[in-house]
């Protein structure tokens, strides 16, 4: 009986894949902040004052960086349920950015497309940074 | 005037390898983070290791001893072991990482395989070493270390607040751990100890004698302080740019891309091109005290001065370490995250390293009338203290912060 | 006293490195040999097969695991006092270090280093 109890407490402290609004907050704050950085990358390839392989690579890194914390997002449990929406708009904005990134590593060469890049994730950062002030109105 | 510049090249090439890996990814963060609040530290840190080096170079040059052989002597085998061990340890992460550094700037700059830069960078490595003599390695990195300087004309090109700036070299403690972690980290990252072993073992490859010890003093205080101009210079641009718009440093060539906002292709250039001269040198460096301290642990021959033929022990081990470090490299695991444990762990160690150095230094029956004076005593003592503070809080810090994620 | 100060040459000697007449490096003093009454020093010790002596007692027994017994001859050598040339800061010897069979470990002719492209 006591292992049961004790096995019971440990999984419920741990919370293994449960999503707190703190942590769902500190993902969505990762993502602005990869669109921040992103849009920094763009900028450079829109004004051709950048090196391509450098924003190929640096688009790369950051592409990879935005996937994991979509999946980490996605594959979380929540554990207040009312945050349900939130945390599909921020999976969403994940994708958004880790495809715009995309975009700018297939082309990191071409202004036109670091420019619409830079547009872009300028949006999706706004996008994420709602979601963050919905959370925080919504925590007690 | 000539006597200037020679004294002036010759501080140069001493900083190489000083500015590494550890200091450009924690400067870089501090900064995004805590924008300028984390000045303070820094300057701590680099007269940390003026005054660490000044003691350990004014020692090798009296006494003809480096760093692990006061070590042994004055602590004995047991202790002396342990802190061989521990620091052999943090050598292996830092090379690692340095050399994975390299791959990274590399890969930003060409766009081949890390994988394949990491092999490539170190062979490279090898090839300068063999070719050039110990005072040309040094200032082959040191001057190419010196393209960094473009962070400096980011900052006057950004022209930010300087008000703002002045406050953030007060000392301020705000209470979150986050914030102490990052006090502890970028202190470490200008105290690597890898550096003063290095320095160490360089005054005695270089033969110095008393003779040396203006040049000692000048190296120490005028060289790490341009090193720490940089550092300082490294967090104000990355505060002006990514603070405002929260971004989270977590790659190495994030570090350049103020340089490229204010300049850039060609900021971009210079600060990839100086972070590559920078953590290339502390690859030289670390795996250098790496060999350097087990061989005078264990009373081998050792130095670049006496060849492969007459150090063949020396030489194997300092052939090994890079290739452990190539191992550690090439594992998948981020140079970044190797930095961060390579950086707190080695303030861990710091104490075991340093207290011998302070006690000898003092001594007079070592030093003789080179012997610690009051400013140099009372410094020496104060950074042991501050020191034991930061071992201690360190890896409590690493733990509560889950690694600098917050 | 007379005591004292040997205690004090032993302590200092400890854990010195070893250069022969020519200045190479070969070996720290691992351990001292005390031999009469009142002691005096008979002669140095030195090789790996020496440090479990030096550590407390718990970790000399791995220690004997890793570097294996006393062999006098290969892993610990005997220099006796009458081989030390001076006292500054390391311990001179008066022959070369083959002729005592120190610094085996540094022979070149042991080493592939030799092979490499730049010697």
């Amino acid at each position: 009986m006591a292992t049961v109890i004790i096995a019971a407490l440990t999984l419920a402290a741990s919370g293994c894949g449960d999503l707190s609004n703190d942590e769902l907050n500190r993902g969505v704050e990762s993502l602005s902040a990869l669109a921040g950085q992103g849009q920094l990358v763009a900028s450079g390839v829109a004004r051709d004052a950048t090196k391509a392989t450098y924003a190929r690579v640096m688009a790369k890194t950051l592409g990879e960086q935005a996937d994991h914390e979509a999946e980490k997002l996605a594959d979380a449990t929540l554990e207040e349920a009312e945050t349900g929406d939130q945390r599909r708009a921020a999976v969403a904005v994940a994708g958004e950015i880790s495809s715009l990134l995309s975009e700018l590593q297939t082309y990191p060469g071409d202004e036109r497309h670091g420019a619409l890049v830079q547009k872009h994730l300028e949006e999706a950062q706004e996008k994420a940074d709602a979601i963050v002030a919905q959370l925080s109105g919504d925590a007690p | 005037m000539r006597t200037i510049l020679k004294i002036a090249l010759g501080i140069i090439a001493a900083i190489g390898g000083f500015l590494d890996i550890g200091d450009l990814v924690f400067t870089t963060q501090a900064g995004a983070l805590y924008r300028y609040d984390l000045l303070w530290a820094v300057v701590l840190g680099v007269i940390g290791i003026a005054v660490y080096a000044e003691m350990s170079g004014r020692v090798a040059a009296v006494s003809g001893r480096p760093v692990f052989d006061v070590i042994r002597m004055r602590m004995g085998f047991g202790v002396g072991l342990l802190a061989l061990v521990a620091s052999t340890f943090v050598n292996l992460l830092t090379v690692a990482a340095e050399l994975g550094g390299i791959a990274i700037v590399l890969e930003l700059l060409f766009d081949a395989l890390y994988s394949m830069f990491v092999i490539a960078g170190t062979l490279a490595l090898v090839g300068i070493v063999a070719l050039l003599p110990f005072g040309g390695i040094e200032r082959f990195f040191g001057y190419g270390g010196l393209l960094l300087f473009v962070v400096v004309a980011t900052v006057f090109h950004q022209d930010p607040n300087w008000g703002d700036v002045g406050r953030g070299f007060i000392p301020s403690l705000d209470s979150s751990t986050l914030y102490l972690y990052f006090v502890v980290g970028v202190f470490a990252a200008a105290l690597m100890p890898y550096e003063v072993h290095f320095y160490s073992s360089g005054a005695i490859e270089e033969g110095w004698t008393e003779e040396n010890l203006k040049e000692n003093r000048l190296n120490a205080f005028l060289g790490y302080g341009i090193g720490g101009v940089l550092s300082v210079a490294l967090i104000i641009a990355s505060g002006y740019l990514f603070h405002p718009i929260g971004v989270e440093p977590n790659d190495l060539g994030t570090v350049a891309l103020p340089m490229q906002g204010a300049f850039g292709e060609t900021g971009l250039l210079l600060a990839l091109g100086g972070m590559l001269f920078c953590v290339g040198g502390a690859a030289i460096d670390s795996s250098f005290a790496a060999s350097y301290n087990l061989a005078q642990f264990l009373g081998w021959e050792w130095g670049r001065y006496k060849g492969p033929q007459k150090a063949p022990r020396f030489t194997a081990s300092w052939l090994v370490f890079l290739l452990l470090g190539i191992a550690i490299a090439e594992s998948g695991i981020n140079p970044v995250e190797v930095t961060e444990y390579s950086v707190v762990f080695s303030v861990v160690a710091l104490p075991l390293t340093y207290l011998p150095v302070l006690l000898i230094a003092g001594d007079r029956s070592f030093m003789d009338e080179y012997a610690n004076g009051r400013i140099a005593g009372f410094l020496g003592w104060l950074y042991f203290a501050v020191i034991l503070v930061l071992a201690v809080a360190a890896i409590p810090l690493l733990l509560a912060t889950n690694g600098g994620g917050g | 006293m007379k005591g004292e100060g040997e205690i004090y040459v032993v302590h200092r000697l400890l854990d010195e490195q070893i250069c022969d007449s020519e200045g190479r490096r070969v070996g720290r003093v691992d351990d001292v040999e005390l031999r009469g009454d009142p002691p005096r020093i008979t002669a140095l010790l030195v090789g790996e097969g020496l440090y479990p002596r030096r550590l407390p007692r718990s970790l000399a027994r791995l220690a004997r695991r890793i570097s294996g017994p006393e062999r006098w001859g290969a892993n610990a050598l005997r220099i006796p006092w009458e081989e030390v040339d001076e006292l500054s800061s390391t311990v001179k010897l008066k022959k070369k270090a083959e002729e005592l069979g120190l610094g085996m470990g540094d022979d070149p002719e042991r080493w592939i280093v030799r092979r490499l492209p730049w010697n």
